[in-house]
C-alpha cells in the first residue's frame, strides 16, 4: 500500500518515506536515509528512535501484543517452535527475544520431548529394581531439560528486564540466559547455535543484511534460522480490512492501553515498510542459506521463513 | 525397457518448499546471486558449511600433506572456514575448475547422506525425526538440520525403501551377467521369483522391530503416492530381470499377482518368530507354487472349456443327422 493513500494519516506530520519495494541496499545507497514508520530518517536516528519505542512500550508489550492481536500472536508462536520441532541439547539463540516468549515454548516443548524419551527408555527397563531406577534418577539422565539451553538476546534493557521478571514469575529459571547485544553484530562466536529465531523483532532492525550475516556467522553447520514477522497480504479484500484495522484500531488501542499512541502508529508503519515474504526470502538466500521457505499464517498476516546452513 | 510402469523414477527427496520457484524433484537449484528479478533458473551454489565438514573428515583420513589447505584443519573443522571466498556465497558452475566441482555437492546429496546416516539410529528410536538428528549429528551437522525433512519420518522411510530396491536391481543386474556368461544356470521362473523376493525382504531385517510403524506411515494418504511409486517400479525390475517380455494383458496380471505376493509375504515377516525366519520363506514357496499352478489351471480351464463346447456342438450336430433335419431335399 503506497503511504499516500492510507487513511488516517492527514493529522500526523510525517513525510512519505521512499518507496517500501526495492530493499534497504537501495535506500542506502541514496544516502543514510533510512525509513522509520513512514518518516524519513538517518540510521543512527533510527536506532535510537526504536530503542526509544521499545523502552516505552516495555511494560505493557504483552498486554498490547494480546489485545492488538485478540491473543492470535500465542497462537503464532506456538506454530513456530513446532515448526522448530527442537529435541533435547538443542542450543537455541532468539534475538530480539524481549520478553521471552518464544524461550518459555521452546522450554516447555523441549521439557514434554524429554519425558517423553525418558518414559521409552524406562519401558525398555522393565525388569530394573526400585534402587537402580532411583540410581538412574540420580545420573545426568533425569535431566530434565536434556541439556538444552536458551540464550535470549536482546538490544533494549528494558525489554530484558521485563523478560527476567516474567521467566521469575512463572517459575523458569533452567538452561535460560539473558544477554544484552544488537543483532547487527552479536557477541556471540561463530558456529555456536543450533536454531537462531527472531520473532516480531528483525523488523526493527536497522540493517537486515547484517542481521541475517550475523545469523548466518553464529549458527553451527546444518543450523536453522526461523524467522517470524509481519508480511504482506496478497488477498485484496483482506488487505483492505487489515489495513483499516491497523491504522484505525491499533493506534487508538495504543493510546487507551499504553498511553502511547506514537509507539503504537510507527509499529503499524513499520510493517507495511517492511520488504514481502518473496523479497525477505531473496535477502535470506543471499547471507548464505539454503532451503530457504516460507510459510503465510492467516493469509499472510504473518509468514515464518526458514532456512539452513549448509 | 519397454516394460516399464510409467513414472518409475527412484526416489529423491521432495523439496520443503511449494513456493520454490523452478523447483522440482530431483532438479538441481541454481540461482544469481544479485538480481532479484527473474528467478527462473539459478546457477547451482555451493553448500559450503558441509563441503568443509566432508573434506575435513576426508582429510583427516588420508595422510597429513604439507598443502596450505591443511593447516586450516588444525581447528576444529567446523570452526573456522578460511578458504572460503569472504564474501560469502559466490556462485560456482560446476563446470569451471574440477576440483572445485567435487567439493561442492547439492542439496540434494546432502539430504541423502544425512538419510543413510540416520538408518543406523532407526532401531532405537524408530522411523523419527529423533533419528534423522542423530544422523545429522555424526555428520557433523547440528541436530537443527533434521528439520529439513517432514517431522513424521516419512521421507526416512522412501530413502530406506528407494535404497533397498537399488541394491535389489543391482543383484538381479549381476545374476543376469553370470547367466549371460554362462558362469550360471538360468533359474526357472518361480525359484527366481522367490529368491528375488526373499532377498529383498531379507534386507528388511536388521528394521523388522520398527518395520510395522514403518508400513503405517508408508499407508498414510500423503505418502502413498510415492509408496505405491517404489513398490511398482521394484515389481516391474523383478518381471523384468526374470525375462518377462508379454505385451498383452499378461503384464498387467503377472504384477499384479507378483504384488499380492510381496505384501502378503511381508505381512507374514511382521509376525514371524521362527528362526531365521523359516515359515515366511515356507509361506513364500507355497504362494509363488500357486501363483504357478494357477497360470496352468487357466490355461487348462480354457482349453477344458473349448473342448466341452466342441463336444456340444457334435452332439447337436449327431442329433439333428439322427433326426433326420439335415437332408437336404
Amino acid at each position: 500500500a503506497a503511504p499516500g493513500s492510507v487513511p488516517g494519516r492527514s493529522n500526523r506530520s510525517a513525510v512519505p518515506g521512499p518507496s517500501p519495494v526495492g530493499g534497504t541496499g537501495a535506500r542506502l545507497a541514496a544516502g543514510p536515509e533510512m525509513h522509520f514508520g513512514f518518516q524519513t530518517v538517518t540510521e543512527e536516528e533510527r536506532r535510537e528512535k526504536i530503542y526509544q519505542v521499545f523502552e516505552n512500550v516495555a511494560k505493557k508489550y504483552d498486554v498490547m501484543n494480546d489485545s492488538m492481536t485478540l491473543g492470535i500472536h500465542r497462537v503464532w508462536k506456538d506454530i513456530l517452535v513446532h515448526k522448530m520441532n527442537p529435541c533435547p541439547g538443542t542450543l537455541l539463540l532468539d534475538v530480539a527475544g524481549g520478553t521471552g516468549d518464544i524461550a518459555f515454548r521452546f522450554i516447555n516443548y523441549v521439557r514434554s520431548v524429554r519425558q517423553r524419551q525418558l518414559q521409552r527408555k524406562l519401558k525398555h527397563h522393565q525388569n530394573l529394581s526400585w534402587q537402580e531406577i532411583f540410581e538412574s534418577y540420580q545420573k545426568d539422565e533425569f535431566n530434565s531439560l536434556g541439556d538444552s539451553q536458551v540464550v535470549v538476546c536482546d538490544i533494549n534493557r528494558e525489554m530484558l528486564k521485563v523478560g527476567k521478571q516474567k521467566a521469575e514469575h512463572l517459575g523458569y529459571s533452567e538452561g535460560l540466559s539473558w544477554v544484552l547485544g544488537n543483532a547487527e553484530e552479536l557477541p556471540f562466536d561463530d558456529d555456536k547455535f543450533d536454531v537462531y529465531t527472531i520473532a516480531f523483532g528483525i523488523r526493527n532492525v536497522t540493517r537486515i543484511d547484517l542481521a541475517l550475516q550475523e545469523a548466518y556467522r553464529v549458527l553451527k553447520p546444518g543450523g536453522r534460522f526461523l524467522c517470524l514477522e509481519f508480511s504482506h497480504v496478497s488477498n485484496p479484500l483482506l488487505s483492505r480490512l487489515y489495513d483499516l484495522y491497523s491504522f484505525q484500531v491499533i493506534p487508538v488501542l495504543g493510546e487507551v492501553i499504553a498511553g502511547d499512541w506514537r509507539s503504537y502508529q510507527y509499529l503499524v508503519e513499520s510493517i507495511r515498510q517492511f520488504p514481502p515474504q518473496e523479497e525477505l526470502k531473496v535477502m535470506i538466500e543471499d547471507a548464505g542459506f539454503f532451503k530457504v521457505d516460507y510459510e503465510n499464517l492467516n493469509f499472510g498476516i504473518v509468514a515464518i521463513h526458514s532456512g539452513f546452513k549448509l | 525397457m519397454a516394460t516399464r510402469w510409467p513414472g518409475a523414477t527412484p526416489y529423491s527427496p521432495i523439496p520443503a518448499a511449494k513456493n520454490l520457484p523452478g523447483g522440482g524433484t530431483g532438479q538441481e537449484r541454481e540461482r544469481k546471486v544479485v538480481s532479484k528479478g527473474n528467478q527462473q533458473y539459478p546457477p547451482l551454489r555451493a553448500l559450503q558449511a558441509s563441503a568443509v565438514l566432508r573434506r575435513a573428515s576426508d582429510e583427516h583420513k588420508k595422510e597429513p600433506l604439507a598443502s596450505s589447505s591443511q593447516q586450516h584443519f588444525d581447528s576444529p573443522p567446523a570452526g573456522h572456514q578460511p578458504e572460503q571466498k569472504p564474501q560469502g556465497p559466490h556462485p560456482s558452475y560446476t563446470g569451471q575448475g574440477g576440483q572445485e566441482s567435487e567439493d561442492y555437492e547439492s542439496e540434494e546429496q546432502l539430504q541423502h547422506r544425512i538419510l543413510t546416516a540416520a538408518l543406523e539410529f532407526v532401531p532405537e528410536h524408530g522411523w523419527t525425526a529423533e533419528a534423522i538428528a542423530e544422523g545429522a549429528k555424526t555428520l557433523g551437522l547440528s541436530v537443527a538440520a533434521a528439520g529439513m525433512f517432514r517431522s513424521d519420518g516419512s521421507e526416512l522411510i522412501l530413502h530406506f525403501v528407494s535404497e533397498c530396491n537399488s541394491k535389489l536391481s543391482e543383484l538381479l543386474q549381476k545374476e543376469q551377467k553370470l547367466v549371460q556368461l554362462g558362469e550360471a544356470e538360468k533359474k526357472p521362473i518361480d525359484e527366481f521369483l522367490r529368491d528375488a523376493v526373499e532377498a529383498r525382504l531379507r534386507m528388511l531385517i536388521p528394521y523388522i522391530e520398527k518395520w510395522p510403524q514403518a508400513l503405517s506411515i508408508l499407508l498414510l494418504p500423503r505418502n502413498i503416492p510415492s509408496s505405491l511409486n517404489l513398490l511398482t517400479s521394484m515389481i516391474d525390475d523383478i518381471w523384468h530381470y526374470a525375462g518377462d517380455q508379454s505385451t498383452d494383458f499378461n503384464w498387467y496380471t503377472r504384477r499384479a499377482v507378483l504384488t499380492g505376493i510381496y505384501n502378503t509375504t511381508e505381512l507374514v515377516m511382521m509376525q514371524d518368530s521362527s528362526p531365521g525366519f523359516e515359515d515366511t520363506w515356507r509361506f513364500l514357496g507355497n504362494r509363488v507354487a500357486d501363483a504357478m499352478a494357477m497360470s496352468s489351471t487357466a490355461s487348462q480351464v480354457q482349453s477344458t472349456g473349448e473342448a466341452v463346447v466342441q463336444g456340444l456342438m457334435g452332439a447337436a450336430v449327431t442329433i439333428k443327422n439322427l433326426a433326420g433335419l439335415n437332408q437336404r431335399r
